[in-house]
């Protein structure tokens, strides 16, 4: 009996400690699903609400809560315009106007939350004018209009195939484009009576389609495309949702799928895929179900599953701006005329790739030159750095933060301040040891404590805990 | 097809045998917007006021029989210092279009984005370039029209010092903050070491430590314009672009490979003269004590100094409303002014018509200059560039495809390769 217990407890208790030491806290949950779902830091007030709540399912309310915010629909339309190469000048051409229309037909099919099938029928079958039929703006965005070259980026988005070999392309060949009378206004429009080309359509899975005269030759091609049983269609969103949420693919690269190129989980893609097509392609649930696992839920490594990923370009220029208050102005310099973005524009809203800034460009924003998600370069260099160490731009944000004056305001000790900042910067409470070293810093050289706030945030914006997502 | 150009390139490559390496650095001032020829290296004044408009006369230039516009009176005594490009042409008038041709040399159109030739050459140079500094540099920042590091992605980007250099206190971002000494980023950084965590620490620790010895190194003394005398300063001109010429010069000086001193404001469709008028002086004085400059000091010979934007001006003024006498853009000819390094003084390549509206002879591809460039600073422009998923590609397709009209050998001592067409 006792050595069937001892049994029992060596079974089954290092398996329940292991499941309770791999959870990561509350507070790194809090950041890292913030970040992850809207691309923005959590409020002070934010941060205390969740932490402070008693609510045994809080982490489910909270994913809940983000995944239908506003902040998360935009991040998640940011990602589509990355790969989907949305930008007004070169090479994509699409012009300030037709970016405007095709992110608010992106953030529409998110705001709805379109099954995924649906919505990439809807892009791929588009025609119309670039300004009015909003998805068209998909066949405008290459610099070379060619049925190959069409077909070759839709085998990237959708297969993730880098090498297509077959000739569907012919599908894509009755694409035409006419201008209007207004400046920069195309039609995109079918030829159908073209006649057809070819003697057969035979796709690389030996498919045989068979498009008729006079019809759009696109939607036989669409509609196999789109079918749950081509499973590695859904595959591919499920993984690259898995490489959004996690920064590497359970295949990766996410867009080059070969033979060679295995999935490091082949049961845990399967099983995803599985859901995704159960729930009959809903992005919003298969996000839900990512954000709830064991892995997005466990501690970061080398302790636990969860890899900690530098912050997009995008999320660390607007964390510096929501942590100090002053925020970049943005404008697009494409005259027609010039677009002045409302002030306190996040830069993971711009919506188009040829407006930047100088911090932009130096933490890597993706030029959407390309649809390849490896096209986002988040390794830390020491220019990047070296701005955060010692720019005169971001001493003077941290110097004329009216939050930071409010901190200092309405703080009686060290302890306070700590506290506050803390909050705003790493969306978690200081610690003791954290108030004592603070101390000894303002003492050793003699600061006045609005100096100590000073510091405080400059080194909370340069330590790795705020830089990286973990 | 790119196979083909590939082993076309591979060909041509065999025939590049590492010439003595003429050039060391390049300075590239680049007129953005798109400056006016007429007014600079290709005046016409016998064309009359609807293609001169207010202006009349020319400057003669130490050189016989060369020419420049009246405004430049300082660089025409020393034409035998640079030559003249009469004849580039890449025919696209937009600013995108127009920049991209102009600072990669690559028109293709295709679906691949080209890296600038700074960040290229920053690339070439990255194993054997050892400063402090950064390989590419630009002065104050660099026209992010596109993303100018291209296929080789962020890395070879330009650093931008951002800062005023005609201030009193030339702010470099990132190395001069005016509101931390030493003393206290010492202190901050101890600060930060204590209550740093174990995540990715090493790889941080030791960019930080580079960033420090970069911060109170010698980079933060080349950047400070106050070693100079006034008077060198004064020759420079008290003027953004006068100041940047000579902060270029001390980058030089301090090896570093590629300078790019970008000034705004030449897109001058509407009250051109009036905007000629006090531009062009500030630049004469600039361009011109820049070149006496690195003549003096022995390093005009190891320097190429290129002056020209994304395309110039339409030589017919636009006189009627709402442009009131202004020029708009024009691709299909424009000038550029190319110096040291290797290039030749005192010549001029290509020709005009009368009014100045098309290339009558040796035109010149934004590929011949880039090319010519690559040669002098022992790049083989035939060589070949990597692409994350495309493998390896021209550095230059368009010397491939037949778009270009030849390297500037006329100008150069290199020899033109027998198979070289």
């Amino acid at each position: 009996m006792k050595k069937f217990l001892f049994f029992t407890l060596c079974l089954l208790f290092p398996a329940v400690v292991a499941m309770a030491a791999e959870q990561c806290r509350d507070e790194v949950f809090l950041r890292r699903a913030y970040l992850t779902v809207t691309g923005a830091l959590p409020t002070p007030e934010e941060c205390v609400k969740f932490l402070d709540s008693n609510n045994p399912n809080k982490r489910e309310a909270l994913i809940d809560e983000l995944l239908d915010s506003e902040l998360a629909l935009k991040y998640t339309q940011m990602r589509w315009g990355d790969i989907l190469r949305i930008k007004s000048e070169f090479p994509s051409n699409l012009w300030p106007n037709g970016v405007q229309a095709y992110n608010r037909w992106i953030y529409e099919q998110l705001l709805n939350n379109v099954p995924y099938d649906k919505m990439i029928q809807k892009l791929l079958l588009s025609e119309g004018s670039n300004f009015r039929a909003a998805a068209a703006n998909f066949y405008r965005g290459f610099q070379k209009r060619t049925p190959q070259n069409f077909y070759n980026n839709i085998n990237l988005l959708f297969l993730g195939n880098r090498n297509c070999k077959d000739n569907g392309y012919l599908c894509f060949s009755q694409i035409k484009f006419k201008s209007t009378k207004e400046w920069k206004e195309e039609i995109i429009y079918l030829d159908i009576h073209k006649e057809k080309p070819w003697q057969k359509i035979v796709l690389e899975d030996g498919t045989v389609l068979t498009p008729k005269l006079n019809n759009d030759w696109r939607e036989e091609y669409v509609a196999w495309l789109t079918s749950p049983k081509n499973r590695r269609f859904a595959e591919v969103l499920v993984n690259r949702m898995w490489y959004w949420i996690f920064g590497k693919g359970i295949v990766h690269e996410p867009d080059n799928w070969c033979a060679e190129n295995k999935p490091s989980d082949p049961q845990l893609l399967a099983d995803l895929t599985d859901y995704f097509l159960k729930n009959k392609f809903d992005m919003k649930l298969l996000m839900k179900k990512i954000l709830l696992s064991e892995q997005f839920n466990s501690k970061a490594a080398p302790e636990g599953f969860y890899q900690p990923q530098r912050l997009p370009a995008e999320v660390i220029v607007d964390a510096l701006a929501s942590t100090t208050g002053i925020w970049n102005t943005y404008h697009s310099r494409v005259p027609e005329p010039f677009t002045y973005y409302p002030p306190k524009t996040r830069s993971t809203h711009l919506g188009d790739a040829t407006v930047s800034s100088t911090e932009l460009e130096l933490f890597g924003k993706v030029s959407r030159d390309v649809s390849l998600e490896s096209q986002r370069n988040n390794t830390i260099t020491s220019r990047q750095l070296l701005y955060l160490m010692n720019s005169s731009e971001l001493e003077q944000r941290i110097r004329k933060s009216a939050t930071l004056q409010k901190i200092y305001m309405q703080s009686s000790n060290v302890a306070q301040l700590a506290d506050a900042i803390s909050l705003l910067v790493l969306s978690r409470r200081s610690t003791p040891q954290e108030v004592k070293l603070y101390e000894n810093h303002m003492k050793q050289n003699n600061l006045p404590l609005m100096e100590l706030a000073v510091d405080i945030m400059w080194m909370q914006l340069n330590s790795n805990e705020f830089l990286y997502n973990h | 097809m790119r196979k083909i150009t590939l082993t076309l390139a591979l060909l041509l490559t065999i025939g590049f045998a590492a010439t003595a390496q003429q050039a060391k650095s390049v300075i590239l001032i680049y007129l953005d917007g798109g400056p006016a020829q007429t007014e600079m290296f290709d005046p016409k004044p016998a064309a009359g006021r609807n293609y001169y408009g207010n202006y009349k006369g020319v400057c003669k230039t130490n050189v016989e029989g060369i020419e420049i516009g009246e405004k430049l009176p300082l660089l025409a005594t020393m034409a035998d210092k640079y030559s003249i490009i009469r004849s580039m042409t890449h025919g696209s008038n937009a600013h995108e279009t127009g920049h991209y041709a102009m600072i990669t040399g690559d028109t293709s159109g295709g679906a691949i984005v080209y890296p600038s030739f700074g960040a290229v050459i920053s690339y070439m140079k990255k194993d054997t370039y050892k400063g402090v500094l950064p390989c590419y540099i630009s002065v104050t920042s660099a026209n992010s029209r596109f993303n100018e590091g291209g296929f080789l992605g962020n890395e070879y980007k330009s650093f931008d010092t951002g800062g005023r250099p005609e201030s009193d206190e030339y702010e470099v971002e990132g190395i001069v903050n005016k509101f931390v000494n030493k003393e206290r980023l010492n202190k901050r950084m101890d600060l930060l070491n204590n209550f740093e965590g174990s995540l990715n620490k090493k790889e941080l620790d030791s960019l930080r430590a580079t960033n420090m010895e970069f911060i109170w190194g010698e980079s933060r003394e080349v950047f400070n314009l106050n070693h100079e005398a006034d008077s060198v300063r004064q020759r420079y001109g008290n003027s953004r672009i006068g100041q940047s010429c000579l902060v270029a010069r001390r980058l030089v000086e301090a090896g570093v490979p590629f300078v790019n001193v970008r000034t705004t404001g030449w897109d001058t469709h509407k009250k051109h003269f009036q905007k000629m008028n006090s531009m062009l002086p500030a630049l004469d004085k600039a361009v011109s004590a820049l070149l006496a400059d690195l003549d003096a000091k022995g390093l005009l010979e190891s320097t190429i100094v290129l002056l020209g934007g994304e395309f110039g001006r339409t030589p017919k003024v636009l006189w009627e409303a709402p442009w009131n006498g202004g020029r708009a853009h024009y691709g299909k000819t424009f000038s550029y002014m190319v110096a040291g390094g290797g290039f030749h003084g005192g010549k001029v390549v290509g020709a005009t018509d009368k009014t100045g509206e098309t290339v009558v002879e040796r035109p010149v591809r934004p590929c011949d200059l880039i090319g010519t460039i690559y040669l002098l600073m022992g790049i083989d422009p035939y060589g070949t560039l990597p692409h994350v998923s495309e493998g390896n590609l021209p550095i230059l397709p368009s010397l491939l495809e037949k778009k270009s009209e030849g390297l500037l050998y006329e100008i150069i001592d290199i020899k033109k390769p027998s198979h070289e067409k």
